[in-house]
C-alpha cells in the first residue's frame, strides 16, 4: 500500500517539478510517468536488497529505457523525459548535507555524504550511459540493415 | 561572404547557445551545431564548454572563420531543448529556411511557458509531494507545502528584483529555515523541522546539475563535467549557508 501512495506521490512531485524545470506542457503527463516508473522500481529493488546505490542503478536503467522509448514515440530529445524521471533519485539532499556538515565542521559526516553523493550520481550516470550506448547501437544496426 | 552563409552561422550559434543555457548535455550541444552546419554542406568543428561555445568553419584561407560566444546564464529549461531540437530537425529536412529558423530561435529564447501563478503552484506541490516521498505524516506534508509556497513567493520576488542566482539561493534557503522553525516550534509543535526544510529546498538543490556533470564526464567532456560539478557544489553551498543562517538566527532571537 505504501508503495502505491509513494508512486502516486512521485508522479505528482515530478509533475509539480516540471513547472520549475519548464518541461514542455504537452509532455507533463509523460514526465510524471517517468518519475513514477523511477520511484516504483526504486522501491521494488529496495524491498529485495538493502543497497541504495544498486537500487538507484537499476531504477535509472528503467527510466533511461522509458525515456528512450518515449523520445522515439513522441519525437522529442530523451533529456526531456530523462531529467524529470531521475528527479526523485538525484542526490540533491546528499550534496546539501555534505556542504552543511562542512559548515558545521563535522568532517566524518561530511565525507560520508560526499561519498554517497558521488556513488548515487555515478550509479545514475552509468545507467543512463549504458542505455544510451545500447540504443545508439540498435539505431546503427537498423540503419545497416536498411541500407 | 553572402547573406545565407551569415544566417547559417547565426542560426547554428544561436541554437547552441540556447541549448547550453537550458542545461543540455555538452555532447548534445556539439552534435546539434555540427548537424546544422553539415546539413548545409559546411565542414565545421564545434567545441563547447559549460561557459562558452567555439565554432570553427573550415574553408579556403580567406573564408575560414571562427566564432566565439561567452555564455554566463545557466538554468534548466526542458521546453527550450525540445523546441531547438524541433527547429534543427525541420531546418535540415528543408521544412524551414534559415530566416524562419532564426526567427523561431529568437522567439524560443524569449518565451516563458508557465505563468507566475503556475510556478507558485509548482513550488507548493514539489514541497508537499517530496514530503510524501520522504515518508512524512499528513500534517508534515501540508506544512511542507506551506513552506514551499513561501519559498516560491520569495524566488519570484527576487527574480523580479534581478538578483543573481547565488543570492536567490541564499535568500530562499534562509526563508525556508526560518519559516520551517517557526511552524515546527509555534504552530504545529509535533512535527520535525528537518523534514520540512529538506522537502522545501528540493527546488533549489543541484541534484540534476551534479548528475549531468557525471554524465558529461562519462561522455569524455572532462573540463565541462568538472566545471558543472563545481557549479553544483557552489549552489549547495549557497543553500547550506542560507539554511544555516536561518537556523542560527532563530536560535538567537526567537
Amino acid at each position: 500500500m505504501t508503495i502505491v501512495i509513494q508512486t502516486v506521490g512521485a508522479f505528482f512531485a515530478v509533475v509539480g517539478f516540471s513547472g520549475i524545470l519548464e518541461a514542455p506542457k504537452k509532455f507533463r503527463f509523460w514526465s510524471g510517468t517517468a518519475g513514477a516508473v523511477c520511484w516504483f522500481s526504486y522501491l521494488m529493488v529496495l524491498s529485495y536488497s538493502s543497497s541504495k546505490i544498486f537500487a538507484a542503478f537499476l531504477s535509472s536503467l528503467a527510466v533511461a529505457g522509458f525515456a528512450h522509448i518515449a523520445a522515439r514515440k513522441l519525437k522529442a530529445p530523451m533529456t526531456v523525459f530523462l531529467i524529470p524521471g531521475i528527479l526523485p533519485l538525484v542526490p540533491g539532499t546528499s550534496i546539501y548535507y555534505s556542504v552543511y556538515n562542512i559548515i558545521q565542521n563535522n568532517s566524518a559526516m561530511y565525507s560520508y555524504y560526499l561519498m554517497e553523493t558521488l556513488q548515487i550520481a555515478g550509479a545514475i550516470a552509468l545507467a543512463v550511459f549504458l542505455m544510451d550506448s545500447f540504443f545508439k547501437r540498435m539505431k546503427q544496426g537498423r540503419k545497416k540493415e536498411g541500407a | 561572404m553572402d547573406k545565407d552563409e551569415k544566417n547559417l552561422e547565426k542560426v547554428a550559434m544561436l541554437a547552441g547557445e540556447i541549448l547550453l543555457t537550458s542545461g543540455a548535455e555538452i555532447f548534445r550541444v556539439e552534435e546539434t551545431i555540427q548537424y546544422i552546419l553539415s546539413s548545409f554542406g559546411k565542414e565545421a568543428e564545434a567545441m563547447v564548454f559549460s561557459t562558452g561555445i567555439f565554432i570553427h568553419i573550415k574553408g579556403e584561407a580567406i573564408q575560414a572563420k571562427t566564432m566565439v560566444k561567452r555564455v554566463s546564464e545557466r538554468t534548466t529549461n526542458l521546453h527550450r531543448i525540445y523546441q531547438v531540437n524541433m527547429v534543427s530537425r525541420q531546418l535540415c529536412n528543408g521544412e524551414l529556411d534559415l530566416l524562419q529558423a532564426n526567427e523561431q530561435l529568437e522567439h524560443i529564447r524569449k518565451v516563458h511557458q508557465y505563468s507566475n501563478l503556475k510556478k507558485e503552484v509548482s513550488y507548493i506541490s514539489v514541497a508537499l509531494f517530496f514530503c510524501v516521498l520522504l515518508k512524512g505524516s499528513f500534517l508534515e506534508c501540508i506544512s511542507a507545502g506551506v513552506v514551499g509556497g513561501i519559498l516560491g513567493m520569495v524566488i519570484l520576488l527576487s527574480n523580479r528584483l534581478r538578483l543573481n542566482s547565488f543570492c536567490i539561493n541564499v535568500l530562499g534557503a534562509f526563508t525556508i529555515g526560518i519559516t520551517a522553525l517557526i511552524i515546527s516550534n509555534y504552530i504545529v509543535p509535533q512535527i520535525s523541522s528537518d523534514l520540512l526544510i529538506i522537502s522545501a529546498i528540493m527546488p533549489l538543490l543541484p541534484g540534476v546539475t551534479f548528475t549531468t556533470a557525471v554524465r558529461d564526464i562519462l561522455n569524455g567532456d572532462y573540463s565541462s563535467g568538472v566545471a558543472r560539478m563545481v557549479e553544483a557544489v557552489v549552489t549547495a553551498l549557497a543553500v547550506a549557508v542560507g539554511v544555516g543562517t536561518g537556523i542560527a538566527l532563530f536560535a538567537r532571537i526567537l
